[in-house]
């Protein structure tokens, strides 16, 4: 089912959640929403699920009005960051709960319930924990139960509100994967709510971040890794160096290295700013280059990362720069050498602060 | 040192205030033997007035379950202007005196009341009769299930409910199979201790009763009677009935809250594969 927001907007009193949102997602797409805690993510995704309606605006469910429908008729399931298990039933009644609530008419027979739930069970590896209750999981077995709860009724959506939040880091890698090929497998369109951009681009087929209620881009994840269109964007998707850009003689400066022949200059007078990416800074020769003193080195298993003071810059806040083991095993920096950096790659934006 | 001493102190004052009181409430209705406290009981008047609490209770208490089941999902799980008036007004029971819950009643339906002269014209007689025993009872009690309620409700959240309609389960089953299984210990709780209040209530039920023996004399008011007609050992016979019903509501509680630790999630930590413990 392909899912379409027009002009959708949300108040709660003076504050807008979400403003005027655009928003397509194709059949059997699964599209990451990013954005920091406030920027109305949830909101909208609770607005497709039918828990809100908008104030303005319009859902459509494969081209048809679903803006007013009931909850219960858009065939989407939802699961929730902190799992919300009916605590008082086994594993196997959460997973077999929008089977029963069905009207007499539409409900399966108990036998196609048990065979149903048990598939489900066995989909979500959780087969042997049927009889137990919430409370006796993992909170990654929470959530993979919800997820076949939520299943369980044939949903056309997947709708996913920062499902492995609440998870270590560890599982959370694995849930991610596991739902990837879950999504792959059954042919669902999912929307999946998220503030952690390496997630998004990790599982998501197209991500749309959203600030402050809007949508600030959309895209697919490696392009917009690549190419951010504003500060925020670069920013939310990944670690930078901020370096200010200085005007002198009708020609622009990051320190002391003369960006003007790159070009990609804002127009107009402002200040600006340059984002540069940790992997984007080249360690050299001290002769060539900005020169700088390594701070700090720490080793994280294939990348490298190097704190680097340089010159002209604040003692405390040194440049983050990553290299990969191989290069640095042939380099060899340690803490108080100094050497000379490059830039790969940077972007400037008219400095807002 | 000092541990044992606020320990002890406690106790002795437990022993002082609740425990001796208690034991001499038995003891002296059974001062005069099993015999006169088996005719005390059982005569008709008391009996009558046994009859008459337990239907008091009867309605008062499912009216305020209703009503706090109701009010506690309001307020838990909506957000609404006047909303902490509400929450207020439902504390007036426990801010007024009892003695007031019943005048108020007086003022509105006795004979020189604002409905008195209407309600005289159908004959319906409300004060001095069992349904303003029971309006001032469920007055009286109308706090215990809700207040109990709310923070439950509140902590618990819509999600569960969201999820299930969501799931395609309509608003009663989303009640019957989500909410109320989610919030069945609190409403317990609450259930019991607004009876205790309802089969105990004192002070509006007498100035709305009238005091008709064997008609509008509750257990608590037929006590009083007894006892200023000095006729002690029927007075404490009919009090440790009502003792006892208080013992036993108070078994129950403690029974409640012996079983729910165990259906507390925090109680049961669970190891995973990598040791770490989860609620």
């Amino acid at each position: 089912m392909s899912i379409a927001l027009r002009g959708v907007t949300r108040q709660y009193g003076d504050f807008a959640a979400v403003e005027n949102i655009d928003l397509t997602v194709e059949t059997g797409a699964l599209l990451a929403l990013l954005g920091p805690s406030g920027s109305g993510k949830t909101t909208l995704l609770r607005i497709i699920a039918g828990l809100e309606i908008p104030d303005a605006g319009q859902v459509l469910f494969d081209g048809n009005d679903a803006t007013l429908w009931p909850i219960a008729d858009r065939k989407v399931g939802f699961v929730f960051q902190h799992y919300a298990l009916f605590r008082h039933m086994t594993v196997f009644e959460n997973v077999a709960f929008g089977l029963k609530v069905k009207r007499r008419r539409l409900r399966p027979s108990r036998a196609e319930i048990r065979k149903k739930v048990q598939a489900l069970l066995e989909l979500i590896q959780l087969g042997w924990a049927q009889d137990r209750y919430p409370a006796q999981l993992s909170g990654g077995q929470r959530q993979r139960v919800a997820l076949a709860r939520a299943m369980a009724v044939d949903p056309k959506v997947l709708l996913l509100d920062e499902p492995f939040g609440a998870l270590d880091s560890q599982v959370r890698h694995e849930l991610r994967r596991w739902l990837r090929r879950l999504h792959d497998e059954l042919h669902f369109t999912s929307i999946i709510v998220t503030h952690d951009q390496q997630e998004a681009i990790e599982v998501a087929d197209a991500i749309v971040v959203l600030n402050r209620g809007r949508i600030e881009q959309s895209g697919i994840p490696g392009e917009m890794y690549d190419l951010p269109n504003s500060a925020f964007v670069h920013r939310f998707l990944g670690q930078v160096n901020e370096l200010p850009v200085q005007t002198r003689n009708g020609r622009a400066y990051i320190g002391p290295i003369d960006i003007s022949a790159a070009g990609g200059l804002p127009a107009g007078a402002g200040k600006n700013v340059a984002l540069i990416r940790p992997h984007e800074i080249e360690i050299g020769d001290p002769a060539s280059g900005w020169p700088a003193t390594v701070v700090a080195v720490r080793v994280i298993g294939p990348i490298v990362r190097v704190d680097l003071c340089a010159e002209g810059q604040p003692v405390h806040e040194p440049l983050e720069a990553e290299i990969s083991r191989e290069r640095f095993e042939a380099e060899r920096f340690s803490t108080g050498k100094k050497v000379g950096l490059r830039f790969r790659r940077w972007q400037v934006y008219p400095d807002a602060a | 040192m000092s541990r044992l001493l606020l320990i002890a102190s406690a106790l002795l004052f437990l022993v002082l205030f609740l425990v001796l009181p208690l034991l001499a409430v038995f003891v002296q209705a059974l001062a005069k033997g099993f015999g006169a406290y088996y005719s005390a009981v059982s005569e008709p008047m008391a009996w009558a007035a046994v009859k008459l609490t337990l239907l008091v209770a009867a309605i008062a208490v499912p009216l305020n379950l209703a009503f706090g089941i109701a009010a506690a999902w309001a307020i838990g799980k909506f957000e609404f202007r006047g909303k902490s008036a509400l929450v207020t007004l439902i504390d007036l029971p426990f801010a007024v005196s009892p003695v007031i819950a019943g005048m108020i009643f007086i003022l509105i339906f006795g004979t020189h009341g604002w409905f008195g002269g209407y309600l005289r014209a159908q004959h319906i007689h409300v004060v001095f009769a069992v349904p303003g025993i029971v309006l001032a009872t469920v007055f009286v009690t109308f706090p215990f299930i809700a207040r109990e309620l709310i923070p439950v409700m509140q902590a618990q959240g819509n999600a569960d409910e969201e999820i299930a309609l969501s799931l395609g389960a309509t608003g009663w089953q989303c009640l019957w199979r989500v909410t109320l299984p989610n919030i069945r210990w609190g409403l317990l709780y609450g259930v019991l201790l607004c009876n205790a209040r309802a089969m105990g209530e004192f002070g509006a039920v007498s100035v709305v009763s009238g005091h008709v023996r064997g008609l509008t004399n509750t257990m608590p008011l037929h006590v009083e009677i007894l006892y200023n007609e000095y006729n002690y050992t029927a007075a404490f016979a009919v009090a440790s009935l009502l003792a006892l019903l208080a013992l036993l509501t108070l078994a129950g509680k403690s029974f409640l809250e012996w079983r729910q630790p165990e259906l507390r999630p925090a109680a049961r930590l669970r190891r995973d594969r990598t040791g770490r413990e989860h609620p």
